[in-house]
């Protein structure tokens, strides 16, 4: 126990007493959002920068009906070919091509031969957009060559948003924010994602470090190797907790000066509101918004979950990437093993993105049970509500797993550290793991 | 309690997978003594080691410590400078010596004092504060070296100690050896290069395929092997000996002067001959010639193949 915490000791002050560290601690809560800051910066400009389109219109029915200002329309005269010749000189975007078309004709709902022609592929997002463009118009038309004039078109028509609402424990229906929750089941589950990847290799450098520079056995003549590799494991992951605790501590109180700064009341801190929230607001009545709708999300419970999931996941990979670093003598040796390891974290974050906009599905309740995926899906999927059954299931499988897989690294790592110029495969890995010490 | 011997291994087996690295050895290593462990590489000296130091786990026979059967608690009286060793090389000289003393069970105001003494001794206390890539390789070793004795272990395994070290480095490690000796440090010095300890050791066993092929004290040893030969150098000619004598070989030295070697039978006296070689010729030397552990090794491993 004592050695475990030297080994600790030693991980953690050298990696928090370093410059780097405490660059990276300060940068990247700013670097982060700068980052997103200039992804939508150049989205806005891209979209911003109005196309040139032009539109051959044969039927007649779509002068000065499309009201999309993304695009300037030009509409133009002559044949089809015509038309893409010019397009194609005058280096305009692209050629919206509507053939003549008979809306008299009731037998049929289907008009799929209307063409646009560009240089490049609009992709899905551009096709979408021209075909629900296209189809109210025809919709329009079509209304009132049946006879109802605009108005009543217009007061056909109908507008939804859901509203979603929540039971809580006491049978009570609150009103729910799927927007919020699911930025916040993103962000805590990529977290997760970011740190296993950051931590799970420095352990794994770590391990190798020892191997590499030959000081490994003197230290296990004086500390058992799973001892070390246990000390390691909890360094390292102290100096990512540490991390965290600072980038907390810095989001408070910047968020604290600078509500002062701005000068919103100090009742609203009093209030106890997370300062997170505050952050994102300007004015008053924006902070009692945000307020309202953090109330619809178990805050506590996904904090206090996030803390489980991410002290669990680290462990469970940490521990795996500490055997890869005990078996190999190279970090080039190492890629054949990291694959396998790093498949079920990218499964993660892939299936995340799907479990966040359906969070009940089968495939997001067993990926969140999965050890070796609970961690970053689970995160996806709390601020949506899972059952209590659920989430103690998945914590006690996860407590198991990390389990399991220190066990397993533990009986590699005792023989990999001692072995020099090994040609290491699946094989060797399985003859340690079955060898007695 | 009077232990005399402050290690026994009794009949201690290893494996890996399908390979054998010791084969029933056992050997007794008498206090304060200093041990040679030899034998050629990959003989299973190193596994024999890693056992005593509770790396790996021996799969039968046992080892005991002052007696006492190997528990944790034996690894704070052992040090260990394994044949594969180094230095975090980022950090710096103090703070390594801090941790590795601490490791050993040493307290940070006990350790502190160590470190000092240690560094001071060897000339490299204006050192502490830097970093080990920075040290050269001759520094490196010595702080290797205070690595492993600043505890004052009873129990000193060094495995190929001079590989690696410069000469006068070398030298100065066996100084400090003898003198960890004189202060009650039993040294165990593991080796295929036999000729560089010969000197050194007082016991010795030797390894060779996972077997200890042989062991005891180095004159027990080498009066064992002692092959009754005698090296003669004398002046002028030599007159024919007596039949029980006889002349393996002569060779010619410079102004007059000549070098024997005469083989005797065994038990006899080397008076005898010496008192038949003053009449038939003029004695300038006369010495008994004692095999080296390195000739005796490798007689044994003749004689097991044939």
């Amino acid at each position: 126990m004592k050695q475990t915490f030297l080994v600790l000791k030693r991980e953690y002050l050298t990696r928090v007493k370093k410059k780097s560290f405490l660059i990276a601690t300060l940068l990247i809560p700013l670097l982060f959002p700068a980052l997103i800051f200039g992804i939508i910066y150049l989205g806005s400009r891209e979209s911003g920068d109005i196309k040139e389109l032009h539109v051959l219109d044969e039927s007649g029915y779509f002068t000065d009906k499309f009201t999309d200002d993304s695009y300037s329309y030009k509409f133009v005269e002559g044949t089809k070919d015509e038309a893409i010749a010019r397009v194609q000189e005058e280096g305009v975007y692209g050629l919206l091509h509507i053939p003549e078309l008979d809306l008299a004709d009731t037998s049929t709902t289907r008009y799929d031969n209307i063409g646009f022609y560009s240089e490049t592929n609009p992709g899905p997002q551009v096709q979408g957009r021209f075909e629900g463009a296209i189809r109210k118009v025809l919709e329009d038309v079509k209304l009132e060559k049946s006879g109802l004039n605009a108005q009543v078109i217009e007061s056909l028509k109908a507008r939804v948003s859901l509203n979603t609402f929540n039971f809580s424990d006491s049978g009570e229906a609150k009103e729910s924010d799927s927007g919020l929750s699911f930025a916040v089941g993103y962000v805590f589950g990529f977290l997760i994602y970011m740190f296993i990847f950051i931590y799970g290799s420095q352990i794994m450098q770590s391990v190798l470090d020892e191997k590499t520079s030959r000081i490994v056995e003197v230290i296990v003549s004086s500390v058992r190797p799973f001892q070390l590799m246990m000390g390691k494991v909890l360094g390292v992951g102290s100096v990512g907790f540490t991390q965290l605790l600072i980038w907390v501590a810095l989001m408070v109180t910047l968020t604290t000066v600078g509500f002062n700064v701005l000068g919103p009341s100090s009742e609203m801190m009093a209030s106890g509101m997370s300062p997170e929230a505050m952050e994102l607001t300007g004015t008053e009545e924006q902070v009692l918004e945000v307020k309202n709708m953090l109330g619809t999300i178990p805050v506590t419970k996904i904090v206090i979950s996030f803390l489980f999931y991410f002290i669990g996941a680290y462990l469970l990979y940490g521990a795996l990437y500490a055997a890869v670093g005990s078996a190999v003598d190279s970090l080039q040796d190492a890629q054949q093993f990291m694959l396998p390891i790093m498949l079920p974290i990218i499964i993660s974050i892939i299936a995340l993105m799907m479990v966040i906009q359906d969070p009940h599905s089968n495939m997001a309740v067993w990926l969140s049970m999965i050890p070796f995926t609970s961690p970053i899906v689970m995160m996806g999927r709390l601020p949506f509500g899972v059952p209590t059954w659920q989430l103690i299931v998945s914590m006690v499988l996860l407590i198991g797993g990390f389990i399991g897989t220190i066990w397993v690294a533990g009986r590699i790592y005792r023989i990999g550290i001692l072995m020099y110029g090994v040609k290491v495969n699946w094989k060797t890995l399985k003859i340690w793991f079955t060898m007695k010490v | 309690m009077t232990n005399v011997n402050i290690l026994e291994a009794n009949h201690v087996s290893k494996s890996y997978a399908a390979h054998k690295a010791l084969d029933d050895v056992s050997i007794t290593i008498p206090k304060q003594s200093i041990f040679g462990l030899l034998g050629p590489n990959g003989a299973g000296k190193t596994t024999l080691i890693r056992i005593i130091n509770q790396i790996i786990m021996a799969d039968q026979g046992e080892i005991l410590i002052n007696g006492e059967k190997l528990n944790p608690r034996h690894i704070e009286i052992i040090g260990y400078l394994p044949e594969e060793r180094g230095l975090y090389k980022k950090m710096k000289v103090g703070e390594q010596l801090m941790y590795l003393a601490q490791l050993k069970g040493l307290s940070n105001s006990e350790a502190k004092k160590r470190i000092k003494h240690w560094l001071n001794k060897l000339g490299l206390y204006e050192w502490a504060g830097k970093k080990v890539e920075d040290l050269s390789k001759g520094m490196a070793q010595k702080i290797q070296f205070i690595a492993t004795v600043m505890h004052e272990p009873d129990l000193l395994i060094l495995d190929e100690p001079f590989s690696g070290f410069d000469p006068v480095n070398a030298n100065l490690i066996k100084d400090e050896i003898f003198e960890l000796r004189e202060k009650g440090a039993t040294v165990i010095f593991s080796t295929h290069r036999m000729e560089s300890v010969e000197q050194l050791c007082d016991d010795i066993a030797m390894i060779n395929k996972s077997q200890k092929i042989l062991d005891g004290t180095k004159k027990e040893i080498k009066n064992a092997y002692k092959s009754h030969k005698y090296q003669v150098d004398y002046k002028g000619a030599l007159g024919p000996l007596s039949s029980q004598f006889s002349v393996l070989d002569t060779t010619t030295l410079e102004d007059d002067y000549a070098q024997a070697v005469i083989q005797t039978e065994k038990g006899q006296n080397p008076n005898e001959l010496l008192s038949e070689l003053i009449t038939k010729t003029e004695v300038h030397g006369f010495m008994e010639i004692i095999p080296s552990i390195n000739d005796i090794f490798i007689t044994i491993v003749e004689e097991g193949k044939s």
